[in-house]
């Protein structure tokens, strides 16, 4: 059997020379790596602290450490062929510490695995096999890289990805050829000066290139806030967002060297698809620079040379950024805090949002109209007030409120519920949720509304709110937090689902294609309640892209009140996406992404799809239907 | 260049009103307050003045404690600092009495430029900002969109009637009274309102500028508007009736 197989051929012996100039060359490759490394190690540490960090859940952090970075499970279910390459390298890294420190030890006389020995041999075996796919996937990568070169990597050339790939192969086909050669000819000592002074060039070079992910991904991945899109309190009277260098924290730093530009971000990116400003690896990039030349203690601003303050504003919280990053990078509270540190401080100039900030300071909804207006459609509706007997509270919203159209949604979803006898009412002095402000970053009128309306919540004994938007949702959920104990919401759909069984079913093959809202599914992981809903009324067909990887309509993080867009405009390309499915119908669970592609697909003309609510699919298949309203 | 700016306090926009017992005014308890319009531009040009000329802007309000917030919004907004006149008995004061007590605490300033809204949103007189200047024998013009300071003095813009403007000029220092819709508003900041807890608010009593409550004017009696709708259908030729709704969005609905 051993005369069969190959054994690793090993160098028999060194001289002293040999071996002190080895350790030489370790040192001073040592060294080169701290020297490069710790200047970034401390720039980490001597950032802010991240007033609210806390080390627990510790299973939370212990179970993403060991799926998303030791099992790859992200990078091989967002991408599965470049993942599978991918994890096919991290998985050889790891399989060869054990042999790499062998193979220097061996270079001072002190090796401790032997070829000839049971463990050794099976382990160097087992190592082998993890070079071969290793080597096949940096091949693929490499051939990826430089001759697919997919748009998302952007135009530069990385030559340094290319020269560590032959680092890498390099390593592999050295170890590999070790087999191959006779025991005790001199191609074994040269193998092993070669693999050796390999391991001595790649080590100090990882602190500068994007390949420092693999030594700070791994703390990114276990040390991230953990909750999607988490915006963090402002700490004390003198934070204002992140203005300058002094407001970046040590998790803001730790992730801003973690970025490994793979551009899953810039792919998934609704701005950047669009032809924006915005990429929201430049923005982690950005900031990268910003930490190098200036340092955790600037008072420089970020927004200017490192980041545009365009293309901060430009984006619509889709949350596809953070949801796709492999390395743990959290883009959200980053942009917004951006977006808080020039509106909190007033050096974000724009008249469409100042009319929003204006229209909540003083009024009552994101819309700037009277609140008469809600009270006439209340009226007008029939719609109960709530006065504490009732199951749920009706949360309108401001778009459930005041838009048209979603108007008709909120009437649709209270027949259902009259329907189904579930008893509800409304609150007469209901303010926005301060969603729209909250993702511009305006801190001080989201907390003077969310105080507000906390208050009224409190007053009127709510136990349960349900509402059609899930921005409200999230808002009230999530980012009341900050301010008090918000009841328990939940968004129609679940709403729905849950009552299906008691809801007449329509038979149809009637193809209805699903638009999953970036808040109710990125942000509430809900994707299946309105799937269950939209197959109780026909045939469900999906888009290209859907689910956790659904593109934005272009509404969110108050740009739909921003009006003017650059580029082609986000809600046009996802609604030809939609219409490109051949489905009869179109249906969407939130009141932003009605309006929006409502007005997208009006300009693709006749033979666009039909655009409804899945409360709205519900609703027509109830019996007697009452002539719908319009508010 | 030292400013002040008179700022009355007014009802906010969409609160509900209800008329009091007596009649002659509305019901204040539960009332929702805010700045009143044109006294927030006439704010907002300040700002834009300082900031392009230097110099102090000093916010003023006469009422009782509640306007206390609404000064603290405009030194939120960037005023430098604010005094409250307080006086509990807004009721039994007319224009006169209130541009007099203003008169009495801007004195002391000697400021080189006074902005006002061009009326209040409640009242509606358009009296106290040129009663002020009376009171102070200083020029003022109202209706001012725009305001640039010259060698001399200042330029400003006028709004008329139908459209037209005047430019004129006029020495330092004056009084102006702000139209609506000159500038755009500033938004306020989080920055703005913890900055603006360590300005100073400085309260003055009413009693202590010399001036006691009269009324040459007084209030009999207010009403809700009451709802009317009506329809006019314009009949003829399209191009007939285009004109004519054209003609009457101008003059009776004035919205173009």
């Amino acid at each position: 059997m051993t005369l069969l197989l190959p054994t690793l051929a090993e160098p028999s012996s060194f001289a002293l020379g040999e071996k002190l100039l080895f350790a030489a060359l370790a040192v001073a490759s040592g060294l080169l790596f701290a020297h490069r490394f710790v200047p970034i190690l401390r720039t980490i540490l001597r950032a802010r602290k991240d007033a609210d960090f806390r080390l627990s859940p510790l299973g939370r952090r212990v179970r993403d450490l060991v799926w998303d970075v030791m099992c790859q499970a992200k990078v091989i279910r967002q991408r599965p062929l470049p993942g599978l390459a991918h994890a096919f390298v991290f998985w050889s890294f790891c399989a060869f510490a054990l042999v790499t420190l062998n193979h220097c030890a061996a270079g001072l006389g002190l090796g401790f695995l032997s070829p000839a020995g049971l463990f050794g041999r099976w382990y160097f075996y087992l190592a082998a096999a993890f070079a071969l796919a290793c080597s096949a996937g940096i091949l693929g990568l490499f051939v990826r890289r430089f001759l697919v070169r997919p748009r998302w990597l952007g135009s530069h050339v990385s030559w340094e990805s290319g020269f560590i790939a032959f680092l890498i192969f390099n390593l592999m086909m050295t170890y590999l050829a070790a087999f191959v050669v006779p025991t005790g000819s001199p191609a074994v000592k040269v193998l092993w000066w070669v693999h050796t002074l390999t391991l001595l060039v790649f080590l100090p070079i990882l602190p500068h290139t994007k390949h420092l992910h693999l030594i700070l991904s791994p703390a990114t991945v276990f040390l991230s806030r953990g909750s999607f899109s988490r915006i963090p309190p402002l700490a004390g009277d003198e934070d204002f967002g992140l203005v300058a260098g002094t407001d970046l924290t040590r998790l803001a730093a730790l992730q801003a060297y973690s970025c490994v530009e793979c551009g899953r971000c810039t792919e998934h990116c609704p701005a950047a698809d669009t032809g924006k400003l915005l990429n929201p690896k430049e923005i982690v990039l950005g900031l990268r620079a910003y930490l190098n030349e200036q340092g955790p203690a600037s008072a420089e601003p970020i927004l200017g040379k490192y980041n545009a303050q365009e293309a901060v504003f430009q984006c619509t919280t889709c949350g596809s950024c953070e949801f796709q990053c492999p390395v743990g990078i959290e883009h959200l509270p980053l942009i917004v805090g951006l977006r808080r540190g020039a509106v909190n401080t007033g050096t974000w100039e724009d008249d469409r949002g100042a009319r929003l900030f204006l229209a909540l300071e003083r009024g009552t909804n994101a819309l700037g109209l009277p609140a008469a207006e809600r009270e006439k459609f209340i009226q007008k509706q029939n719609f109960p007030i709530f006065d504490g007997s009732q199951e749920y509270c009706l949360w309108l919203g401001c778009m459930g409120a005041y838009d048209p159209k979603g108007r008709e949604i909120v009437a649709d979803f209270a027949r259902v519920m009259n329907y189904l006898g579930t008893s509800y009412g409304v609150l007469r002095k209901e303010k926005c949720t301060g969603d729209p402000v909250r993702r511009l970053g305006n801190d001080l009128v989201f907390q003077q509304l969310a105080e507000s309306n906390l208050e009224l919540l409190a007053q009127s004994h709510a136990k349960k709110i349900v509402t059609i938007c899930p921005h409200c949702v999230r808002t009230i959920q999530e980012d009341w937090k900050e301010f008090g104990t918000p009841p328990a919401i939940e968004h129609h759909s679940e709403f729905l689902a849950r009552h299906l069984s008691r809801l007449p079913q329509v038979h149809s093959d009637e193809k209805i294609v699903f638009h999953d809202p970036c808040y109710l599914g990125r942000y509430r992981n809900v994707y299946d309640e309105p799937r269950a809903v939209v197959e109780h009324a026909g045939t469900r067909v999906e888009a290209a892209r859907s689910g956790e990887r659904s593109f934005c309509c272009g509404a969110g993080g108050g740009l739909t009140f921003l009006g003017e867009e650059s580029g082609e405009r986000v809600s046009h390309v996802r609604a030809a996406e939609l219409a490109a499915t051949g489905a009869a119908t179109v249906a969407a669970a939130c009141p932003f992404c009605n309006s929006m592609l409502h007005d997208a697909f009006a300009a693709q003309g006749s033979g666009a799809p039909e655009f409804v609510d899945i409360a709205q699919l519900t609703a027509r298949a109830l019996p007697q239907p009452t002539p719908p309203a319009n508010g | 260049m030292k400013i002040v700016v008179a700022i009355k306090q007014i009802p906010e926009r969409d609160a509900a009103v209800r008329i009091d017992a007596a009649g002659a005014w509305i019901d204040e308890s539960d009332m929702q307050w805010g700045m009143n319009e044109s006294d927030a531009y006439a704010l907002e040009e300040a700002l834009r003045l300082k900031e392009a000329y230097g110099g102090e802007v000093i916010a003023l309000s006469a009422g009782p404690e509640r306007v206390s917030s609404t000064l603290r919004e405009a030194l939120a907004k960037g005023a430098d600092r604010a005094i409250h006149v307080d006086a509990k008995d807004l009721a039994q004061r007319d224009s006169l009495n209130v541009a007099q007590l203003l008169a009495a605490a801007i004195r002391p300033e000697s400021p080189d430029l006074i902005l006002t809204g061009l009326q209040s949103d409640d009242l509606g007189y358009g009296l106290t900002g040129v009663l002020v200047a009376e009171l102070l024998r200083l020029p003022h013009a109202s209706l001012i969109l725009h305001v640039e300071k010259t060698e001399s003095g200042l330029s400003v813009k006028r709004e008329l009637e139908e459209g037209w403007f005047q430019n004129i000029e006029l020495p330092l220092p004056a009084l102006l009274t702000i139209q609506s819709g000159g500038n755009k508003l500033r938004y306020a900041t989080l920055m703005g309102i913890k900055r603006a807890k360590t300005k100073e608010l400085r309260n003055v009593a009413a009693s202590d500028l010399g001036v006691a409550p009269a009324q040459t004017v007084a209030l009999e009696r207010i009403a809700l508007p009451q709802k009317q709708k009506s329809t006019q259908i314009l009949t003829g030729p399209a191009k007939e009736a285009a004109v004519a709704l054209v003609e009457r969005l101008k003059f009776e609905a004035r919205v173009l």
